[in-house]
Parts: C-alpha cells; sequence; structure tokens
C-alpha cells in the first residue's frame, strides 16, 4: 500500500510536471519545420503561470457548469494519472488501471468540456461542441475496440498489467493493435489532421472553440488538463511500443532510469508527432471517417489475427 | 528452437506490416501515397524471402528476393511513376461501387469470410496455425488487391490494385508451397509486360482535361483543314485565315468542342 502511495505522489507530480514541456516541443518542431525559431521551450509554463494570475471572466448566460468544469477535468486528469505508470509499476489495488474506467475518465472530461461550449451561449462554443461530440461518436467506437484488440492481445485488461508483460518481440500483432491507438491519441488530443490545435478560425477550429470562452486561471487548467491528456495517452502508446525501461522495483535508481526514460521516449514521440503535423494538411471534416476507418480495420484486424493463432 | 523461434517472431512482423501496406492501399487516394506503400509492401515481401532464405538455406527464395527488389520495388514502380508525372493526376476520386471507407469495412469482412473458408481444409492441411496464418493473409491480400481493382476510376489504382494482388499470390505461395523458380520468372514477365502495357492505355484513359483540350486542339485542326468546309465559326474557311495562317480554334470554342466530345 505504501509503494502505491508513493506511486501515486511520483506518478502524477512527475506527469504534471513534465506535460507542458511536451506541448512546447511539438510547437518548437513545427516552427523549424516552417524555418522559424519558434517559441522557448518553457513558453508553455510561462503562459500557464501568466493565466494563474489573471482574473476570470464568465458569459452572462453561463450557469455553474461553466464554473465546475475546469476543476472537474483538472480533477480527472489527475486521477487518470494514477493509471497510467511512468515511474515504476507499483502493487495496484483492485480496478486501478482498468482500461475501461480509464476511457471513461477521459470521456467525462470531454463531456464537461462540451457542456461548457454549450453552456457560456456562444455561437463558436455550440458550433466546437457539436463538432468535437460529432467527431467523439465516430472515434469512440474506434478508440474501444482499440483497446479490447489491445487487451486482447496482451490477455488483460489493466494497464499496469499490459506494461509489465508487453513486448512486441513475442507479439508482432501488437505493432497492428498500436496504429488505431495512435489514430485515437491523435483525435482524443485534437491535433492533425483531426483539428489544428493553433487555429481560432471558424471553419476548422474544433477543441478550441468549445474553451473559447474561458480566460484567467479557468483557461490554465483545462490547457494544463489537456497537456496532461496527451502525455498520458503518449504514455499508454511509448510504454506498449517501446517497454523497456519500466521497472516494477522500487528503488532511486530504478525511478530515476524509469522517469529519464519515459522522459525521452515522451520527447521523440512528440518530435514525430511535430514531424507529421508539419507534413500533412488538417482534413476536411466529412474526410474523417475514412482516417477513422482505418484504425478500425487495425483494431479488428488485430483480433482476428489472435483468434487465427 | 530458439531460431525457429526468431524466424517466426521476423515472419509475423512481416506478415502484420504486408497486411497493414494492404490495408493503406485500399484506403488511400492519393497516387503517389499508393504507390510508396506498394514499393514498402513488395520490400517486406522480399525481406520475408530473404528471412526464409537465411532460415532454410533454400536457394530459390534467395532468387526470388533479388527478383522482387529489383521488379516490384525499383523497376515497376520507376515505370509507374514515369506514367504518373505524365498523366498528372494526383488523386484517384473516382470510386465504383464502393467509397474507401466501405472498401475497410469489406475487407474486414473479405478476411473473415477467407478465414472461414480456408479452415476446413488449410486449417487440417497446414503443420501449423502460423503457416495457416500467412495462407489466410495471403489470399486476403489478394482479394483486397481485386478489390481495389475494381473499386477504383482510374486505371494507374486499377494497375496497383493488380500488382498487389501478384503480391498476394507471391505471399500465399511462400507458405503453401514453393513454386518453381521459372514459373515465378515467368510470371513476373507477365506482370512487367502487363504493367507496361497498361500504363501505356492509362496515358490515353487518365489524362486530365487540361491536357485533353490540347490534344483536342490538333485534331480540330486537322479536321478543318481537310474539310475545307465550315469550320465551325460559320464561316467557309479553307483552314486558312486572310493572313494565310493555320485557323486557330477560339479558346471559348475549343471549350464547348470539348464539352461536346467528353458528352458523346
Amino acid at each position: 500500500m505504501m509503494s502505491f502511495i508513493l506511486y501515486g505522489v511520483l506518478n502524477t507530480l512527475f506527469i504534471v510536471l513534465i506535460s507542458p514541456l511536451f506541448m512546447s516541443l511539438i510547437k518548437k518542431v513545427k516552427a523549424y519545420s516552417q524555418g522559424r525559431r519558434g517559441p522557448p521551450l518553457l513558453q508553455s509554463y510561462y503562459t500557464l503561470l501568466k493565466l494563474l494570475k489573471k482574473e476570470r471572466v464568465y458569459s452572462e448566460t453561463s450557469s455553474s457548469i461553466t464554473r465546475v468544469t475546469p476543476y472537474l477535468s483538472i480533477a480527472v486528469m489527475l486521477i487518470a494519472c494514477l493509471f497510467v505508470p511512468v515511474v515504476f509499476i507499483p502493487e495496484h489495488p483492485v480496478g486501478m488501471g482498468n482500461v475501461i474506467l480509464f476511457l471513461y475518465l477521459l470521456a467525462l472530461a470531454k463531456f464537461f468540456t462540451a457542456l461548457s461550449g454549450l453552456d457560456a451561449g456562444s455561437t463558436f462554443g455550440g458550433m466546437g461542441s457539436s463538432r468535437e461530440m460529432s467527431i467523439s461518436a465516430i472515434v469512440e467506437p474506434i478508440t474501444i475496440m482499440a483497446f479490447a484488440a489491445l487487451a486482447f492481445t496482451l490477455g488483460t485488461t489493466n494497464l499496469f498489467d499490459m506494461f509489465e508483460v508487453t513486448s512486441f518481440a513475442t507479439d508482432p500483432v501488437l505493432i497492428l493493435a498500436i496504429v488505431p491507438l495512435i489514430i485515437a491519441l491523435i483525435t482524443e488530443t485534437s491535433r492533425i489532421p483531426v483539428d489544428n490545435p493553433e487555429t481560432h478560425l471558424e471553419l476548422t477550429m474544433v477543441h478550441e472553440a468549445m474553451i473559447l470562452e474561458y480566460s484567467g486561471s479557468d483557461l490554465a487548467l483545462i490547457e494544463l488538463s489537456h497537456a496532461i491528456k496527451q502525455t498520458l495517452l503518449v504514455a499508454v502508446v511509448v510504454n506498449l511500443l517501446v517497454p523497456w525501461g519500466l521497472s516494477a522495483e522500487v528503488s532511486l535508481i530504478a525511478i530515476a532510469v524509469s522517469m529519464l526514460l519515459f522522459f525521452m521516449k515522451a520527447a521523440i514521440f512528440s518530435v514525430c508527432i511535430g514531424i507529421f503535423e508539419s507534413s500533412i494538411a488538417k482534413m476536411r471534416l466529412f474526410n474523417l471517417p475514412n482516417f477513422f476507418a482505418i484504425g478500425f480495420l487495425f483494431s479488428i484486424l488485430t483480433i482476428m489475427l489472435k483468434v487465427f493463432k | 528452437m530458439m531460431l525457429q523461434e526468431t524466424a517466426q517472431g521476423a515472419i509475423g512482423v512481416l506478415l502484420v506490416l504486408i497486411t497493414m501496406t494492404g490495408a493503406i492501399i485500399v484506403a488511400r487516394k492519393d497516387l503517389r501515397a499508393i504507390l510508396f506503400t506498394y514499393q514498402l509492401q513488395s520490400f517486406f515481401l522480399a525481406s520475408m524471402a530473404f528471412t526464409f532464405y537465411i532460415f532454410e538455406k533454400s536457394d530459390m527464395m534467395l532468387f526470388l528476393a533479388i527478383l522482387t527488389i529489383v521488379s516490384k520495388v525499383l523497376f515497376i514502380p520507376y515505370v509507374i511513376k514515369r506514367v504518373q508525372k505524365k498523366i498528372n493526376i494526383p488523386r484517384d476520386l473516382t470510386f465504383h461501387y464502393l467509397s474507401p471507407t466501405k472498401a475497410i469495412f469489406v475487407t474486414i469482412i473479405l478476411i473473415f469470410i477467407v478465414h472461414v473458408s480456408l479452415s476446413a481444409t488449410m486449417r487440417v492441411l497446414s503443420p501449423s496455425r502460423f503457416i495457416y496464418l500467412g495462407e489466410v493473409l495471403g489470399v486476403s491480400l489478394a482479394l483486397m488487391g481485386m478489390l481495389v481493382t475494381f473499386t477504383r476510376g482510374k486505371v494507374m489504382t486499377k494497375i496497383l490494385g493488380y500488382l498487389m494482388m501478384e503480391n498476394g499470390v507471391l505471399l500465399f505461395s511462400f507458405f503453401v508451397t514453393e513454386i518453381p523458380f521459372i514459373i515465378e520468372v515467368l510470371a513476373m514477365i507477365d506482370l512487367l509486360m502487363i504493367v507496361l502495357l497498361a500504363s501505356i492505355l492509362a496515358l490515353g484513359m487518365d489524362i486530365g482535361v487540361e491536357e485533353f483540350q490540347g490534344r483536342l486542339h490538333p485534331f480540330n485542326r486537322k479536321k478543318n483543314g481537310h474539310n475545307g468546309g465550315d469550320n465551325g465559326n460559320g464561316q467557309n474557311g479553307k483552314g486558312h485565315d486572310v493572313r494565310g495562317n493555320a485557323n486557330q480554334v477560339s479558346p471559348a470554342h475549343a471549350t464547348d468542342k470539348t464539352k461536346e466530345v467528353i458528352t458523346r
């Protein structure tokens, strides 16, 4: 139990601290690919600190949903941090690390963000929520299928156990299962080609439209929870794709090595996201089902290949 | 035993990658991306043949790997790339019967049907489940190629679908039986001929409207020059204007003519 408490504190703190850095890193890579210097790597931290000091402004029509959502969003993400081990794999209580619960936690945060978009009474918020929910309605089955394929391949629905047993050297089918996971990551974190996190154009924005009415510390919390969500999903992918380095042992050296290796793996993955985003344009909304269908196909294929074996 | 497990692991990874490339070819519309994916798929097939050579010491597999690299990774994509440059159509947006999204779902059904159909016979004949998996994916890849061939509008994509079918047959042959090398070479020569002929046909069929319009000009000039009658402008020209220059069809008129020909 003590090891789990230690894990809870370390894992959550580590993820919260490094998450904004990966957002900046992606921006930096994209800037370099466009021939610009881009913002400094610590820019996301400066922005969060600035926003935390600023005043919050609410729309006259908004209800308590708008006020509650940032806190709920960050609380949900902090709980989700307990589900994805990156510092070490502890002895976990029953239910902790369950992949279905993890997905529902992410969905809960998304649901309240969409509600808050509608709550402000602005046309942009409503439009963003509508788009986000339309995309979610298509991508949720693919995300569930991706995790189901993963559970089928690794024989468990627990993320702690998955990270312990994973290795595509012994099971190449895992490569297939990773593809829909990456598609789910791109969609859930509102990245190109599904959404463009840097745009505020009426025609293209999805996630940004929902949070357009937020300001000050509320916006900081929403942005931070978005960054944490991205790090958590990246952690799931990299820990399955490159499973080496995550220790089950509780010692200072083992934890330091795990943290360092995870940081490096996630940084490389973020650089890959940046390069990918620079080389591809945002898809039209009606082309997205085709993109998601590839993820669905790979999930089904993963399950089929396991059945054939 | 360890060696066999390593070989199975390597071939398993290649099988998964080949299936992935097949699915990407079914889903993509960008012709260059489809061609590159086909190149990758052929490379994975060659790698698989090379892996078989390393672990089984079969010279035929080495020759097959070299033949696949030379023909399917280098030569055929080079020819198709040249034709693509000439026809200047970057994307295939015409579909018959199925859109790519629907084709992906049909692919899932196809793989399932192949699995069910082969399970009665091949599962009994195959010495291991791993070999059975290779057979199912080989037949599925051939059917996926067939799906691309008859659901896509552009000849270039049809050719690539046909080539994918051949890759599927090759994959199937890796696991079922060793096709004599001479038959494989003959099949390859057939393939080259078909690609060359189909590429020549594609030059005429997959041409863009602008190029088509450009090609129509000499046709009109020739027609006007020989007929010596009405040149289409209501004038009784003889193929030359008052300055003695050859009649040029005005752009507006050319467009009407183009439309007329396309309608016909």
